[in-house]
């Protein structure tokens, strides 16, 4: 009796030891399959050439990324990915934060203005990249009509990357603002109220409570629009197809086209490692 | 702890953004093939749900097995609707007892992409359209029965067939794939404003064009000249008015090429050089990318010409909607000496080996119904690609066609006044060529380039992709 009794209760502390684990299963599965697989995968092919059908064929070891590096085209594309990333991110956040301070406040009409200000975030970047090509349309778009101008936006290198930078700063605005949102309710409102009470305006106010009081949301928006601006693929392919010349040629859609236009996964997978690695760095850089 | 908190939120956003990422473009053909199979097994359902009815009669008074075969086409819209209606009454008035289904595959770039990724799994169809440029690829796949062998065991008479089409996709005297949809490119022009201009002679060169550039914008109420789209196709129509060759080894008819020829041979400057002085003009300003970017132009009356495909003129008839008078003319060339032709573009009909005898006599019918005189008349009319089948002409359907849209028969001239020397490249890497071609003329005419400096920028460019290609596949 004493002695299964504490078999049991052995039996119990192990399956208390092992419980999480089991609980982790799941998602582990899942996350292997669908994550992690496909990730050394990527890691693998980058060392290959691979033929028409995508298979790795020739083991090249680094031969893919020498050649990355050595390309003018690659280096391009690094070099217009970054300039669209600073864009992006300044726009984005500039947005949510005056979309959110301005609807910090209660008046008739709020519930309109904050949808409206986080409408973007459930527009498909594919069809807000749609509107925005008839829109910039040379002959029937609204701009020029307008602007009462003749300029083929998208198919003139000053203007193309700024204009998709500027979509997607757009669309990216509308999840900042629900951050910045959330991040402004929970300042106190009675710091404001003291705050008033010795002299500040707004303007210090602003700058000595709320962005204060913003920084830890800051921080992770931050982190979260660089993530988002480097992956940013729809709007590039449906507007200029990175175009013209290079001008647009983000390294997502780079990829994109080297693995599902030319066939050569061996240099896409480079690429993207290249990519994860970038964004890598620059998130351990800022934490 | 609030800020360690929303770092461990940041990381791990982070992380799964990242492997999201990866996860997408890393393992294409693990991820498109599953993706596949689940598209083609719900419009599998869907088509012969849909057909269900309609099949009922057919199939109750036929006995025996039923002959499934499946169909990849890349037909949306109209297109997609009369090849429907095809597919349809042959299922219907069949007396083999024929089952096709199809399936639409999204665009050319798109079916082929899909194709490559099926075959791995071993689980494709027994009839793909693909588009011209995927020709060389096809045949080196090793995984088509060549048309012709299907053509030999029937005693089919090949020269139904138009022939300048028919020499587009023969290969080393064998047709490898049935001809189904082709076009060419033609030059439109707004037949007011030539009016109004005083202009009676159409331009048929690209230095021709730049004459009568002037006169269009200030006599002729154009707001240009020409709006001419930076698309690989015409470059390579061009080197065909030019008679001069895309890539070696025949242009990649007596072999598969190793290199591009259009270097060498001078046909990629003469191309550049009279380009660039359409566009310094200001005859032809850049209007964008592809085939149709310069057609918005045209039909909203711009623009006094455009270059595009014969397959485009119903859509630009529709969109000018009575506007101003639609001309049609021949491809321009590039210098007043070309002798050249056009070659076609579109797409054709490929029998993928299943080793199932019972299928690839199966997909013959098909493939015969769908050429017959009678299937091609009524695609020509639906569609504006060209009828095939020379007898095709003797229908009605083509008569009454031609008859409403008399600008179509340039398209049909220009094909007949072609020469099947004038057939057009093959080449593996076709796809990549047409986006390197694209991306120089873009940089040519944004940056100032010297044509010359393009010209080697894109041999080079696409000579590298060929030994690449000709590398891990020979």
């Amino acid at each position: 009796m004493n002695h299964s009794s504490s078999r049991i209760s052995r039996i119990r502390n192990v399956f208390s030891a092992t419980e999480p684990y089991l609980y982790l299963v799941p998602s582990i599965l899942i996350f292997s399959i669908f994550l992690f697989w496909p990730f050394f995968k990527t890691i693998y092919l980058s060392f290959y050439k691979t033929n028409k059908l995508g298979q790795a064929k020739l083991f090249v070891g680094i031969g893919n990324y020498k050649e990355l590096f050595q390309s003018s085209a690659f280096i391009n594309s690094l070099y217009v990915t970054l300039v669209f990333v600073i864009i992006v991110v300044s726009i984005s956040m500039l947005l949510g934060l005056i979309g959110a301070i301005l609807c910090n406040k209660t008046f008739p009409g709020i519930r309109f203005f904050s949808t409206a200000y986080a409408l973007p975030m459930a527009i498909a970047s594919s069809s807000a990249a749609m509107i925005f090509r008839i829109m910039l349309h040379p002959s029937i778009g609204i701009v020029n009509k307008l602007l009462h101008l003749n300029i083929n936006w998208l198919a003139d290198p000053r203007y193309a990357l700024v204009l998709v930078a500027i979509l997607t700063g757009w669309l990216n605005s509308g999840i900042d603002f629900l951050y910045f949102s959330a991040g402004l309710a929970s300042i106190d409102e009675t710091i404001y109220e003291r705050a008033s009470v010795d002299g500040a305006g707004p303007v210090r106010q602003f700058v000595h409570l709320t962005l204060p009081g913003l920084s830890p949301i800051l921080f992770y928006t931050i982190v979260v629009n660089i993530i988002q601006a480097f992956q940013s693929f729809g709007q590039v392919k449906i507007l200029t197809q990175g175009g013209p010349g290079d001008a647009t040629n983000l390294i997502v859609y780079s990829i994109y086209r080297d693995a599902f236009f030319n066939y050569r996964f061996g240099s896409a997978a480079a690429e993207s490692v290249i990519l994860f690695v970038i964004i890598m760095c620059l998130t351990l850089l800022m934490f | 702890m609030k800020k360690n908190m929303l770092r461990v939120a940041a990381g791990a956003a982070m992380a799964s953004m990242l492997f999201s990422a990866c996860g997408s473009t890393s393992a294409p053909n693990a991820g498109t093939s599953a993706a596949q199979t689940e598209t083609q097994t719900s419009s599998a359902a869907d088509a012969s749900a849909a057909k269900a009815s309609s099949e009922d009669s057919s199939a109750s008074s036929a006995s025996g097995d039923k002959t499934e075969i499946t169909f990849w086409h890349s037909m949306g819209g109209v297109n997609g609707q009369a090849l429907d209606y095809l597919i349809n009454k042959f299922n219907e008035e069949n007396d083999k007892n024929i089952h096709v289904t199809a399936e639409f595959q999204g665009e050319y770039d798109d079916a082929i992409n899909k194709l490559k990724s099926a075959q791995i799994g071993n689980m494709g169809a027994d009839l793909v359209q693909i588009y011209d440029i995927g020709t060389r690829f096809m045949i080196d796949s090793g995984w088509v029965v060549p048309m012709q062998e299907l053509i030999d065991a029937d005693g089919w008479d090949v020269s139904k067939l138009e022939p300048n089409i028919a020499a587009y996709y023969t290969v080393d005297n064998k047709l490898y794939s049935m001809p189904f949809n082709s076009s060419t490119p033609i030059l439109y022009y707004n037949k007011d404003m030539f009016d109004k201009a005083g202009i009676t002679e159409i331009p048929d060169s690209l230095p021709a064009i730049g004459k009568v550039a002037d006169k269009l914008v200030k006599d002729g109420g154009a707001g240009e000249a020409i709006s001419l789209s930076i698309y690989g196709w015409f470059f390579e129509q061009f080197c065909c008015k030019q008679g001069l060759a895309y890539v070696d080894n025949g242009n990649g008819r007596e072999a598969a090429a190793t290199k591009v020829a259009f270097d060498s041979n001078g046909a990629a400057v003469n191309i550049l050089k009279a380009w660039k002085d359409l566009y310094t003009s200001g005859a032809a300003p850049m209007v964008g990318r592809g085939g149709d970017a310069g057609l918005v132009d045209f039909s909203s009356g711009k623009s006094a010409m455009t270059l595009g495909s014969t397959a485009s003129l119903k859509q630009v008839l529709e969109d000018v909607n009575g506007k101003f008078e639609v001309g049609t003319a021949y491809f321009p060339k590039v210098s007043d000496s070309d002798k050249g032709g056009v070659s076609i573009g579109g797409a054709s009909l490929w029998a993928l080996d299943n080793k199932d005898d019972a299928k690839k006599a199966a997909t013959w019918e098909f493939v015969k119904f769908l050429v017959s005189p009678e299937s091609q008349a009524y695609w020509n009319a639906q569609t504006g690609y060209f009828p095939v089948t020379t007898a095709a002409h003797d229908e009605q359907v083509f008569k009454d066609n031609l008859a409403k849209y008399p600008q179509f028969g340039t398209a049909i001239d220009q094909l007949h006044d072609s020469t099947p020397e004038s057939a057009g490249a093959l080449l593996s890497v076709f796809p990549e060529a047409r986006q390197i071609v694209e991306t120089e003329i873009e940089n040519m005419l944004n940056n100032d380039a010297s044509p010359e400096d393009t010209a080697s920028k894109m041999a080079e460019q696409i000579n590298s992709a060929i030994s690449d290609y000709n590398l891990v596949n020979g």
